[in-house]
């Protein structure tokens, strides 16, 4: 069975904002799949750009809003993609990501990519529902 | 407990990229509930040659083939749970959109969409997770 998690707050639904036609996050076979997460208010849907260090805020702060709204939580992060846009950033990554999965780390794959609208990073997690 | 692992032979050998392109891998792999997709890039399903277009006629193209391949492992586009979608430059992921929203039912599955440099002057590669 395969069900929608819709966006807990509106900013979060990117399909309204920008026209991206996919769903916030499925739930499908004890898992949730998340749509690629970029820094964007939760309430007002505006873009956050800023350093590599203040979009993950945003973006796990966004994440955390979509996860607990689907009974799961960042402590059940499965495994993440974390796209960056240039690989000298990977230690400010590291940093910043630890404050958010201090006990047991997900499997995580890093690589540089092109992200929409010229952000820094974009994470794609899949977490235990 | 072990999960059930199973390749699935894509149905018509067009649609065998690994094959046409000598790559270790399998088109779709069967992991418990879940199917696995391969990358697709855009190919002939009857000869499996390279089919080179713009970003959405090779989106179209990827999306039908994927169609083939989930139905022949008895799935189907409704129970795509996420897709991630590599398209050559993002200037071009608002074409790659376009022609997916026309081909996805409602409702839309999870997406990830970045920019990424591809293999053989590729435009769009696409893989899946869908369930079985």
């Amino acid at each position: 069975m395969r069900e929608v998690i819709a966006a807990p707050l509106p900013g979060l639904d990117l399909r309204a904002h920008y026209g991206h036609y996919q769903s916030p996050a499925i739930r499908a076979g004890g898992l949730i799949f998340c749509s690629g997460m970029i820094p964007v208010d939760p309430h007002t849907g505006e873009r956050q750009h800023g350093t590599l260090t203040s979009e993950a805020h945003v973006i796990f702060g966004n994440l955390k809003l979509l996860l607990e709204s689907a009974g799961s939580s960042l402590d059940r992060l499965v495994q993440v993609h974390a796209l960056i846009y240039d690989s000298i950033e990977y230690d400010v990554l590291n940093r910043v990501y630890r404050q958010y999965v201090a006990n047991g780390p997900p499997a995580r794959t890093v690589w540089t990519a092109q992200i929409e609208a010229g952000f820094k990073i974009q994470l794609d997690v899949i977490a235990a529902a | 407990m072990s999960l059930q692992r199973q390749v699935i032979a894509p149905p018509v050998p067009g649609l065998d990229a690994a094959r046409s392109f000598a790559q270790p891998m399998s088109m779709v792999v069967r992991g418990g509930e879940f199917l696995f997709v391969s990358g697709l890039t855009a190919v002939d399903p009857q000869t499996g040659e390279r089919i080179r277009g713009t970003t959405m006629s090779e989106t179209d193209r990827i999306l039908a083939n994927l169609k083939l391949l989930l139905e022949a492992a008895g799935s189907s586009f409704d129970k795509v749970v996420k897709v991630n979608v590599l398209v050559h430059s993002m200037l071009e992921a608002p074409n790659m959109n376009e022609v997916f929203a026309r081909v996805f039912p409602e409702p839309p599955p999870a997406r990830t969409v970045c920019g990424a440099r591809l293999p053989d002057g590729v435009k769009v590669m696409i893989e899946c997770t869908a369930l079985a």
